[in-house]
């Protein structure tokens, strides 16, 4: 049995609006991670993503329920402390990558270290391993209105990656970017969830993008409302999810039936 | 990357916003050392001019103290004004000098204000002021035998002054135009007798080369050292003086402003070369005691009515009315003073305010500007210290930036700065004291502001104290944007 890294029980995050009423965003809500899952969150909008991801991520406390990260429970935190949470077990990616466009690509990725590694050199050399990974190897120097939008959130990826987090939460990940990027990031994700077990737990629009990740939760009025597989359980087993053959963890396409494990942009069929 | 390049990159990265803001604080704060820096000039100056006239009164009152028991006798009626000469106490030099001869004198007579004001450049200004009310007449040296003849009367000394010069020139001063002479040198002819050398100190004391002038001398001349460069010969030279070659025996070094351009020489000799014969300049009469004044002036003045008489008590009233005179406009220029340093004060306010309002808002601009930025460092971990922390220091980079290029300005345009902003401090008053507040208007152009170090120092701490409150609130608001901020898509 893997590692349960987030458990969330009861959760419920109310609004109130300015004439006294509230909004209920997150009704009883309850949620499970392991170690190591990939996780799609999908939704029509006002269903109440951003809300979970802000409570995941330490953003935002919840009206009342129970959220614990790491064994850590998060709603007895106090406010003020909780960034140290977020320093410490959370990668974020966003929608619109974030980057500091004055500092150039390791440098950004070298801020969830600061603090947290005393030594600069020691900094310097996990930012340009985690670039590597990422495969931005030699754009080390590059300032972010210098990289496309794809490597930028690669940098971005690696800059989630930087303090070594419990969860990545990755907000519309894919949303800013074209048909072929998106594809890289996706495959970027799954190998990172397959080679190093990475939780990486996904906000998207995008039922292509969704598919090729393991566990699918649909949202709706504050509730998950229904759960699905996805490609990546097939992938996790070193299998093609198409037909079925061994596949290995670098390859692209099926060996046999060549279709293209990380293709996002075939409709979606439920 | 520490929090400190990071600084250092934003405040970079907008390099116009940057440029502009250090240019209007540093014009600020150069106004804000600039302010202060020509008040305490002003001040400065003021309070120069207040001990200068001081020591000198003060410095006269004490020689007429010493010498009430003489009389000056002259027959100009315009020295009155002056009387309060301290150039020649007997003990020093007791040269009867005071009286004025047939041409126009210059730098030597300002002896009211002696060599203190020398470093002002006053003394010229002075020296033609009084050459312009010095037109007397010479004495018949009959005079002498009469009041020499008077009782309790101890012995006088005659004196003959002629200032020679081969140039003039014209100046303007309160609104009308004079011609004066250019004096080159004085000569000074006085009775070589053993009494009056030795016991009433008729010729200068401190003698720098060769000798004195000695009892019944004739054809030798004692020159200051003024007059040896002028004439260019030394001790025992031969020295040609309105026609007459003098042998040179002595050099002097003359104490006073008034001595600087006065050769000695014997009063027959002076007298001869000058077409003075019988006449004389100048009688100082010494008398028993201070007691019988009055009665040898009563004396003189019967048998000489002409004449102008002056004794050491007269000439302390005038001193005492002078430093009344003298206190007054003092009182009416620290007024002044005072006026000029609550506009000061209220235009450094105004300053100070402008600038913090200059930082605040650019910091505020800052801020918004980068909200996302902001919660997307608070997402990744950054406490609201650091973001804080962060903040200050770019407004501190900036004000100090500034202070020192404001600094840089102050250096150079000071002396604009305050004269537009600072309403100039009355001196002119002070012309009505002898001729002091020309030297006071002289020195003020001279020195306009007093830049000090510590004054440098305390503008660019306050720079960046202000640099720091004007980014505490821009700080604030900084540290309270929500991480959830970086979630917005723009």
């Amino acid at each position: 049995m893997s590692k349960i890294v987030l458990q969330i029980e009861n959760l419920t995050k109310t609004y109130t609006l300015g004439n006294q009423q509230s909004v209920n965003v997150l009704t009883d809500l309850n949620l499970q991670v392991n170690k190591g899952e990939f996780i799609a969150i999908m939704g029509p909008s006002g269903s109440g993503k951003t809300t979970l991801l802000n409570v995941i991520g330490c953003i935002d406390k919840p009206t009342c329920g129970k959220v614990c990260l790491n064994d850590i429970e998060v709603t007895r935190t106090p406010e003020n402390k909780l960034y140290k949470l977020r320093k410490n077990n959370m990668g974020f990616v966003f929608q619109s990558f974030n980057l500091l466009p004055y500092l150039n690509a390791r440098e950004n990725v070298e801020l969830p270290m600061e603090g947290k590694i005393a030594s600069k050199i020691e900094r310097r050399k996990r930012a340009s391993e985690l670039l590597g990974l990422v495969g931005l190897s030699g754009r080390e120097n590059h300032r972010p209105q210098r990289l496309s939008q794809g490597e930028q959130q690669r940098v971005a990826i690696a800059r989630a990656l930087a303090n070594d987090p419990a969860i990545i939460l990755a907000d519309e990940p894919t949303g800013n970017l074209d048909s072929q990027n998106k594809k890289e990031i996706i495959k970027l994700l799954a190998h990172l969830n397959l080679s190093r077990d990475t939780t990486i737990i996904m906000v998207t629009h995008d039922r292509q993008v969704a598919n090729h990740t393991e566990r699918m939760l649909f949202l709706k009025d504050g509730k998950i409302v229904t759960e699905k597989e996805g490609l990546h359980v097939a992938k996790k087993q070193n299998r093609c999810p198409h037909c079925n053959v061994a596949i290995k963890n670098s390859d692209e396409n099926c060996p046999i039936c060549k279709k293209d494990l990380y293709e996002t942009d075939e409709p979606f069929v439920v | 990357m520490g929090i400190v390049s990071r600084a250092v990159k934003n405040v970079s990265r907008r390099k116009i916003r940057a440029s502009l803001v250090i240019i209007a604080l540093s014009i600020s704060l150069s106004i804000m050392i600039s302010i202060p820096a020509g008040l305490m000039a002003n001040q400065e100056a003021t309070n120069e001019m207040a001990n200068n006239l001081g020591s000198t009164i003060t410095d006269t009152s004490e020689s007429i103290n010493q010498a009430l028991s003489q009389i000056d006798v002259s027959m100009s009626s315009r020295f009155g004004g002056f009387g309060f000469r301290p150039d020649n106490p007997p003990p020093s030099s007791g040269s009867p000098n005071d009286q004025f001869p047939n041409s126009g004198r210059s730098s030597s007579d300002n002896s009211g204000f002696p060599d203190r004001f020398g470093g002002f450049g006053g003394g010229d200004i002075l020296g033609q002021f009084g050459g312009l009310s010095r037109d007397t007449t010479p004495m018949n040296q009959s005079l002498y035998a009469d009041i020499s003849s008077i009782k309790n009367v101890v012995t006088v000394a005659v004196t003959l002054e002629v200032s020679e010069g081969s140039s003039s020139q014209t100046i303007t001063m309160m609104g009308q135009s004079f011609t004066t002479q250019i004096t080159d040198y004085i000569i000074k002819g006085v009775p070589l007798t053993s009494e009056l050398i030795y016991n009433y100190n008729v010729l200068p004391s401190n003698i720098v080369k060769g000798r004195n002038l000695q009892p019944s001398e004739t054809g030798v001349v004692l020159l200051s050292q003024n007059n040896s460069a002028f004439f260019g010969i030394g001790v025992g030279g031969i020295v040609n003086i309105l026609d007459v070659d003098f042998t040179v025996v002595g050099i002097y070094e003359s104490t006073t402003v008034a001595d600087e351009l006065v050769l000695y020489m014997s009063l027959s000799d002076a007298q001869s070369i000058t077409g003075n014969e019988g006449y004389i300049t100048s009688l100082k009469v010494y008398t028993t005691s201070s007691d019988v004044v009055n009665s040898v002036v009563e004396d003189i003045r019967t048998l000489h009515p002409e004449v102008t008489v002056t004794t050491g008590q007269e000439r302390l009233n005038q001193l005492e009315a002078m430093q009344s005179r003298y206190n007054e406009v003092l009182e009416s220029t620290q007024a002044s003073m005072a006026a000029t340093q609550a506009t000061a004060i209220q235009e450094i306010i105004v300053v100070v305010v402008a600038t913090s309002l200059i930082v605040l808002f650019v910091m505020l601009y800052t801020v918004r500007e980068r909200t996302k930025e902001i919660g997307t460092l608070k997402a990744i971990g950054f406490s609201n210290k650091t973001v804080m922390s962060q903040f200050i220091l770019e407004g501190l980079l900036l004000s100090g930036i500034a202070g020192i290029v404001g600094v840089v300005i102050a250096i150079f345009a000071a002396p604009t700065f305050s004269s537009l902003l600072l309403p100039s401090v009355s001196n002119f008053g002070l012309n009505t004291v002898g001729m002091s507040g020309s030297a006071v208007t002289s020195a003020s152009v001279a020195n306009p502001v007093s830049l000090s170090v510590e004054l440098i120092l305390v503008t660019l701490g306050g720079a960046m104290l202000l640099g720091v409150l004007g980014t505490l609130y821009p700080a604030w608001r900084a540290a309270k944007i929500r991480p959830a901020e970086a979630m917005k898509y723009e």
